[in-house]
């Protein structure tokens, strides 16, 4: 039954599922309406699921003075203080009234979450856009290092690299004649575009594919078999 | 003799930083070139009549902030200008701050109410099977807006707007990955029928290509992009002026890192053959 019971679930989500794609009928889009919405409950537990094992591996590493416990701590700082946080403003235990957003006659419109904000505004987003904007040099420093006409495909590579570049920006059309951004515009709409499409009917077929071996109980990986 | 192997790359560290801060204090400016999928983009919400009712999706987080943060503030005000009527998204957890800091700075330019004009649903978590339920019953996947926490029903837009992807005249999504516009497209593009736009970061636009004009009706890739439609909308909306003057700033700095870029890729090379000569 260990083995049945999954299966069998499968199957009758996935024809549920693939019913309701064709189907036109209200039952059909219910049905299909209730399975989403049990995924999209099943993916938010899997929320929870993601921070307890975060905190014990986190937890676990700290307690056997693990090289990176600094880190884990700072971790679980950030974690727990940013969830107490929220929690502390959904509940009512900071008052969020005193920053809410007034319109222009001055009336509270929205009781936004003020600490919340506060930590994403002054924290969370200079700390993604600095480790973003650092690819700017790594990319400067990796194609010095690496960007290498090695054989004819690396160079064909290469330039269309330089030529996507080049199109790109104007001064690459000053550059060449305004031929940089015509050039762009031919690989990116009909060599990327046409692979692009290629790569990509490709994928759909194996997911269908799978999809059927999966719907029809050929397909058992997912319950470690 | 300097080598590839034995050269420090600090120096090419140092000259970016030196390139992009002088740039960025010149404050000078280039303008963005005229692109077709951009024009489409921007003449899709043009043919729009007022009170549509267009969807718009926050699919990113701060990493991509500077190429789609200026294409997500072009896009509301081009829409209120417009009179278009907008329910606000997101299937990422970190888009909502950016959301709302830029629609509590709009609205009340163009004098639009909240729960009228435009509402905020929300993040969204589930990825695809989210977008898939946002197609199939709106009222199933939110219960209550993410603004004041009230039921759906109570907002006037959303009464208007019905349960089914059907009463949506155009889906918009500023995508940064997965989920993005890829997922938006297999799951409500196709099946619904759906006039989708995308404002993407300039490393996922290769991937568009094969979408336009098809199923994608037009779409903004990376910073240029933005620039250009921030150009389109400035022309009649004052309020974008300092904004596309930034980012025409951006351009300026953007095409002279591209040329450090392609020099350092040339040198590279007769560095390296030189050395494979020997």
């Amino acid at each position: 039954m260990k083995r049945e019971i999954p299966i069998l679930l499968t199957v009758l989500c996935g024809l549920a599922i693939t019913w309701a794609f064709f189907s036109q009928a209200e039952v059909s889009k219910a049905v299909n309406a209730e399975l989403l919405s049990w995924a999209i409950i099943f993916f938010s537990v899997a929320f929870l699921l993601g921070i307890s094992n975060l905190v014990r591996i986190s937890l676990k590493q700290i307690s056997s003075g693990h090289p990176d416990r600094i880190y884990k701590v700072v971790l679980l700082i950030s974690l727990l203080g940013y969830l107490g946080v929220g929690i502390a403003e959904i509940h009512g235990l900071i008052d969020p009234v005193a920053t809410g957003t007034t319109d222009s006659a001055g009336q509270v419109v929205f009781n936004d979450s003020a600490y919340q904000d506060w930590i994403y505004f002054r924290i969370y987003l200079p700390l993604q856009a600095t480790m973003f904007s650092l690819l700017a040099f790594y990319i400067a420093s990796a194609a010095f290092r690496a960007f290498r006409a090695r054989s004819f495909e690396a160079l064909l590579l290469l330039m269309a690299g330089a030529i996507v570049m080049l199109g790109q920006v104007p001064l690459g059309d000053t550059l060449t004649f305004d031929l940089a951004s015509r050039w762009q515009d031919f690989l990116m709409k009909y060599i990327n575009a046409a692979g692009q499409r290629a790569i990509i009917m490709g994928a759909a077929f194996g997911t269908l594919a799978t999809g059927l071996r999966i719907v029809l109980g050929i397909e058992r990986s997912y319950l470690s078999e | 003799m300097a080598t590839v192997s034995n050269f420090d790359r600090r120096w090419i560290f140092l000259a970016m930083g030196v390139l992009v801060v002088t740039l960025y204090a010149a404050k000078s400016k280039s303008p963005a070139p005229q692109l077709e999928y951009v024009q489409a983009y921007y003449d899709t919400i043009e043919a729009l009549p007022a009170n549509s009712v267009v969807m718009l999706s926050a699919d990113f987080d701060p990493a991509s902030a500077a190429e789609l943060l200026p294409m997500y503030q072009a896009t509301i005000h081009h829409l209120m200008r417009k009179d278009i009527r907008i329910v606000n998204v997101a299937t990422w957890p970190a888009a909502p701050p950016y959301t709302r800091t830029e629609f509590n700075r709009t609205a009340p330019q163009y004098g639009k109410t909240y729960g009228i004009d435009w509402v905020e649903l929300g993040f969204l978590p589930g990825d695809d099977v989210a977008m898939a339920l946002i197609g199939s019953s709106i009222g199933s996947a939110y219960s209550e807006d993410a603004r004041k926490n009230e039921p759906l029903e109570t907002f006037e837009i959303m009464n208007s707007l019905g349960d089914s992807f059907e009463g949506v005249d155009l889906l918009i999504t500023m995508s940064a990955g997965y989920p993005g516009i890829l997922e938006w497209l297999a799951q409500v593009g196709g099946r619904y029928s759906a006039t989708i736009l995308a404002g993407t970061t300039a490393v996922q636009t290769s991937d568009l290509y094969a979408f336009y004009p098809s199923q994608l009706n037009g779409f903004l890739g990376g910073a240029t992009a933005a620039t250009r439609y921030l150009e389109l909308v400035a022309e009649q909306t004052p309020e974008l002026v300092e904004a596309r003057d930034i980012n025409q700033n951006r351009i300026m700095i953007q095409e002279w890192a591209h040329m450090l870029i392609l020099g350092l890729i040339l040198v590279g090379n007769v560095l390296y053959f030189m050395g494979r000569g020997k």
